[in-house]
């Protein structure tokens, strides 16, 4: 493509305007088919001023993107360069020598022993009972062993909101709890909101509609504050978070659990 | 007229070259103040273990180089903090870097195990002056406020009725939903321990994730621009990343409190 010309240099095709209408440093900065496509669009207005714009819009986008880039994962992912180490790990013999270090390493080997059966007493022979609320599983552990697990159901999570603005919500509390009572054959006595909830007038405290038998299954262990471990006619539920906030056992679970807890057991709700 | 058109042209050069020269400034300043944070922070904490260590009690600094002796120190640390949190009968968590498992506990008893997938940590955690990293994952971590994509407690409204009539028995929960679980927790020592779901098998869910990043870091970017603009170095967090099976890391985030406490054995 390239060709001599009468005095020996190179000539570059397509150069040559540019070369009549301006300077060598003009001939590098504003190649000819560029120049010409330039002074084309300016021509055609409308299509040069799209252009325009659409180069503008694109080098903000471009510009915010970068910027965005910078600040929100170059600037962070830079502080992670840690500039302030400390000494380097190493084993000083010096120091290992030393009488006064020897005597404080032992003093913390028996500390170390101490507190780690101190933590491990936490967790005793005695049976206990594990109920994961968003799941709805229990395990049932006797000597620190798994022996029983399956669904049960528990707070439903749902705030019922009466006429005369008062609320309940029907939540399983969490944490640390023991067995403060055991029953057999109990007997339900709806509170105020089993009669809210189905549109019914509060009967007075003692009122014999507030008895209800056999729905609570075969036994109950209470665990305070008016929450039970008990049994259910909604087997289909077990599994779901249908409950009041008492925990809802399988015929066969709720025995299991009854005869393996004791009054002061603990049940662990998470 | 042309004069004329020259000059503005000139005044608008001038007026974009000053301005991306002043913004070339600001980022540089703000880059510089980032820089300077985890310094900070780490010399804050010097401070805090420093007054702790005055007297009689002033710490040999070779100790503190010696491996053997902070393997010791950190198995301390780690079961104070687990005595101090199973004494408050609360539910907490702990992270063991060491073996990669998150256990939620209730007053010294592992309610729950799980298996870390995968876990990522701060320089400043990793590689950091040692017996400062000791001394801050010597107590539990209280957590101060936190982010999430799911709720803590999701509660639905239900409006009694009136009477009989109106009555409706509850519909069956829909326990099918499978939502993204992504949380972060901001501890008031200025760590924040972040779990993101490992599953991150569909467009979906690593969207979501990804959304749920860049939401944390806009808001860590426009604190710390609000700090350089005040000319304050900004806060540094250090952090860790751990990434957990959804079910897990929704079981871990519905049962700890809402000022829950995490310890952290590294």
């Amino acid at each position: 493509m390239e060709e001599e010309n009468k005095n020996g240099d190179l000539e570059i095709p397509g150069t040559n305007e540019a070369r009549e209408h301006g300077s060598a440093g003009e001939l590098i900065d504003k190649p000819g088919f560029i120049t010409k496509i330039l002074s084309g669009l300016k021509e055609k207005k409308l299509l040069y001023n799209i252009l325009r714009i659409v180069f503008i819009v694109l080098s903000s986008v471009i510009s915010v993107l970068a910027l965005s880039f910078f600040v929100l994962y170059l600037v962070p992912a830079i502080t992670e360069i840690p500039s302030n180490r400390g000494p380097k790990l190493r084993v000083d013999e010096e120091l290992h020598s030393d009488a006064a270090f020897k005597k404080e390493i032992a003093s913390m080997q028996k500390d170390i022993q101490r507190l780690s059966r101190k933590y491990a007493s936490y967790t005793s022979g005695q049976s206990y009972i594990v109920i994961n609320t968003t799941d709805n599983r229990f395990s049932l552990y006797k000597n620190k062993q798994l022996i029983r697990e399956g669904f049960c159901s528990s707070g439903s999570y749902t705030m019922l909101q009466s006429h005369g603005d008062k609320t309940w919500i029907f939540k399983t509390p969490k944490g640390k709890y023991r067995i403060l009572g055991k029953t057999t054959n109990p007997v339900w006595k709806k509170p105020d909101w089993a009669f809210v909830e189905e549109g019914l007038p509060i009967p007075s405290a003692n009122h014999p509609s507030r008895y209800e038998y056999g729905v609570l299954g075969d036994y109950a262990l209470a665990i305070g504050d008016g929450y039970l471990i008990h049994g259910t006619i909604y087997k289909r539920f077990l599994g779901m978070p249908v409950t009041h906030g008492c925990v809802r056992l399988a015929d066969d679970d709720l025995e299991a659990v009854f005869n393996t807890l004791n009054i002061g057991s603990k049940v662990f709700i998470f | 007229m042309e004069n004329a058109d020259s000059r503005t042209s000139s005044l608008t050069r001038i007026f974009l070259f000053a301005g991306i020269s002043l913004l070339a400034a600001f980022l540089l300043f703000y880059l510089t103040m980032s820089a300077m944070a985890p310094a900070r922070k780490l010399s804050r904490i010097g401070e805090d273990f420093s007054s702790g260590q005055t007297g009689e009690n002033a710490t040999d600094e070779r100790k503190f180089s010696d491996s053997a002796y902070l393997r010791l120190l950190r198995d301390k640390s780690f079961l104070h903090s687990r005595i101090a949190m199973a004494e408050t009968d609360s539910i907490y968590l702990t992270i063991n870097l060491a073996d990669s498992t998150a256990n939620i506990e209730i007053s010294g008893v592992a309610v729950h195990k799980v298996k870390m997938e995968n876990f990522r940590v701060s320089k400043m955690l990793r590689k950091g002056d040692e017996r400062l990293v000791y001394f801050l994952l010597s107590e539990p971590f209280n957590i101060e406020k936190d982010w999430s994509s799911i709720k803590k407690e999701p509660v639905m409204l239900k409006i009694a009725p009136k009477d009989t009539s109106e009555y409706k028995p509850d519909i069956i929960p829909d326990t099918s939903l499978v939502e993204p679980v992504n949380y972060i927790f901001q501890m008031t020592n200025g760590t924040k321990v972040y779990v993101y779901q490992s599953e991150r098998d569909t467009f979906g869910e690593r969207f979501a994730q990804f959304r749920f990043d860049l939401n944390d870091r806009i808001r860590e970017s426009r604190d710390a621009l609000g700090s350089v603009v005040a000319f304050r170095v900004p806060e540094y967090h250090p952090h860790i990343k751990i990434y957990l099976p959804r079910a897990d890391a929704k079981r871990i985030y519905r049962a700890l409190p809402r000022y829950g406490q995490v310890g952290i054995y590294r």
